[in-house]
Formats: structure tokens, C-alpha cells, sequence
């Protein structure tokens, strides 16, 4: 189903539960593996992932259609992950090594990484970025979003992404370099 | 010397992040635990308090704070004045000095000329002629036979 003819759906009281199921069905493992990357675990990103569907829920009566609404739901799954790993940093009162090291245990009791000592040192490479620099790169390295879409999803102009982008790839790199070499 | 890491090299050889996938039927279930909450969510609203919901944290927190001092501000503009206690400075300023007067001698209170006549203002006051029957020699002469350290007491 086309975004135009579930949102024309949701509109209609009679139609809007078969309309958000769809929606849901349709962008839920993008939502899932988005949110996944940023906090790795999956009970974590199972909540986030249903948050960010209740959010969309609540807001899509009033969605303007700005943006595609591709680009909205990744807008709102992305604050949604930036929200929680800020929260949980001043839950808990941890500095930034703290939450790294523990997202970190997090990815070597992850059974897919055994094993794969170079996937999953590059993993903890990009764990050691800033979350907003984690999020760029994920977005690019991994989703290979268009930058003009990255700039609709973070609010950040297309050079900003492309210097944080290139930052955080040499970060990357470097890291790897050392942590492999 | 270490070898350089490539990104663009490493993607090309595993172009999806290895993260363990999600549980077996994960996807199938999840659109219906989404819908279970959507469905309970609107009702844990009580009626009436639905736009409290669709306002941001910031402002239902502004919001509370107005509400809070509005209250205080109320009730202090529509509590009445508290009442006077009776030994309030003013409260007695107020009384008539002809009614005080009428007070210290018909009550049970032991009252000379003496006393009266160190009340300032009273000794020309006509009220307490009245009372007195006494001149103002007189009255002079007993406030002259009283001792220094007396009048201080």
C-alpha cells in the first residue's frame, strides 16, 4: 500500500486501524533495525520500536506532509534513540565511557558477532563515536540514506552531515587500526 | 606497520550489520502488540483531559506551575484580613481614649490619679476631669511625692 492511500485511510475513522497496521507492517524493520543500531539490544529496541509506532499513533493526524513520510517516522525514531541513551546517561549519572562500555558488553554477548572478531571490533569502534556522529554514520554507512534525506531526518544541514560523516569515518578507521593492528 | 582499515572495503564484503536478528515471528507479532497499545492508550485518558496529553512536557509542566500560583494568589486575595490581636499597637490607637478610660476605672483594675495622670495627653482631656476630681496642683503635688525610682518601676 502507498503512503498517500494509508494516510487517506487513517483519515477515515472507519478505515484508520487496517490504515496504521499497514503502516506498521510496512515500516517496522526499518524502524526496528534503525533503533537496533543505536542500542543495540533487543529488548531495548523492541520498546523503542513500539514507542516510536504509539508516537507516530498520536501525531499522524496533524502529519502536514512536509516530508515524505518516510523521512517523519525516521525523524521520530531518531529522537526517540537520542532521547533514550540521553536519559539513561543522566539516570544513572554514567559519563559517555560508561554507556559505550556497557552497549559494548551488550555486543559480545551478541551470539551473531561470535566469532567475527573484526566485525566486532568495528562495532566497538563505532559504539566509541558521539551518539549524534553514530547515528550520521549509521544512516549512511549502513541505511545509505541520501544526504539531502539524512539533512530531513536530523535537521542538520547537508555539509554538517558530510564533515560529521567524514569525521567519524576517520574516527572509525583509526580506531580500527588500532584495535586490529 | 598496521594495515589500514577500509570501510568502503569492509561494506563491500559484508554489506548488513551482523547484529542477532530478532526473535522467530517477531515482525508478525509486533503490528499487533503495536495496535494492543493503541488501543489502550486513548483510554487510560480520563474524559475531558485529552488536550492536557497532546501538550508538550515543557508546557503541561508551565502549565502546573501557573495553576500552583494562581492558587496561591487566590487565596491570599480572598482570605480576609486577619484579626487584630489585642495587644496590636494600633489596635489600641484606635480605641477612643474617653472608652479606655471609661475601661480602667469601671473595671476591677487598681487605678490612681497617678497612673492617670502619666497617660500622656489625659491631663487636659476633659473626660478625665470628670474622674479625677482633683486640680492640677494637686494632681502635681502626688506626682512630685512620688520617688524617682518609683516612677520607673
Amino acid at each position: 500500500m502507498e503512503d498517500q492511500e494509508i494516510l487517506a485511510k487513517f483519515h477515515d475513522p472507519a478505515a484508520r486501524n487496517v490504515a496504521f497496521n499497514q503502516l506498521v507492517r510496512k515500516y517496522q524493520r526499518q524502524v526496528y533495525w534503525h533503533v537496533r543500531k543505536m542500542v543495540i539490544n533487543h529488548d531495548d529496541a523492541d520498546d523503542l520500536t513500539q514507542d516510536v509506532f504509539i508516537k507516530i499513533w498520536n501525531h499522524l493526524e496533524g502529519f502536514r506532509q512536509d516530508a515524505s513520510l518516510y523521512t517523519w517516522i525516521y525523524r521520530i525514531a531518531t529522537n526517540e534513540c537520542l532521547s533514550w541513551l540521553k536519559s539513561k546517561r543522566h539516570k544513572f549519572l554514567l559519563p559517555l565511557t560508561d554507556v559505550t562500555a556497557e552497549l559494548s558488553a551488550q555486543l559480545e554477548a551478541d551470539k551473531s558477532l561470535a566469532g567475527d572478531e573484526i566485525e566486532l571490533k568495528l562495532q566497538k569502534a563505532i559504539l566509541m563515536l558521539p551518539d549524534k556522529q553514530r547515528l550520521v554514520f549509521n544512516l549512511r554507512y549502513y541505511d545509505e540514506m541520501p544526504y539531502e534525506q539524512m539533512a530531513e531526518v536530523t535537521g542538520t544541514s547537508v555539509g554538517a552531515l558530510k564533515a560529521s560523516y567524514h569525521h567519524a569515518a576517520k574516527k572509525v578507521e583509526a580506531q580500527m587500526l588500532q584495535m586490529v593492528g | 606497520m598496521n594495515t589500514p582499515f577500509n570501510l568502503d572495503e569492509h561494506r563491500r564484503n559484508r554489506p548488513r550489520p551482523t547484529l542477532a536478528p530478532p526473535p522467530e515471528r517477531y515482525f508478525e507479532q509486533l503490528p499487533m502488540r503495536v495496535m494492543q497499545r493503541v488501543q489502550i492508550a486513548p483510554a487510560t485518558i480520563a474524559p475531558g483531559w485529552g488536550w492536557l496529553a497532546a501538550l508538550t512536557a515543557p508546557m503541561r509542566t508551565a502549565l502546573a506551575s501557573a495553576v500552583v500560583l494562581g492558587g496561591f494568589a487566590a487565596a491570599f486575595w480572598l482570605t480576609p484580613n486577619a484579626p487584630l490581636t489585642a495587644t496590636s499597637p494600633d489596635a489600641l490607637a484606635r480605641v477612643p481614649q474617653e472608652q479606655l478610660l471609661n475601661y480602667l476605672l469601671t473595671t476591677d483594675q487598681r487605678i490612681t490619679l497617678v497612673d492617670l495622670a502619666e497617660v500622656p495627653g489625659t491631663a487636659s482631656a476633659t473626660p478625665a476631669s470628670t474622674y479625677w476630681q482633683a486640680s492640677p496642683t494637686e494632681l502635681r503635688e502626688l506626682l512630685d511625692q512620688q520617688s524617682a525610682d518609683e516612677s520607673y518601676l
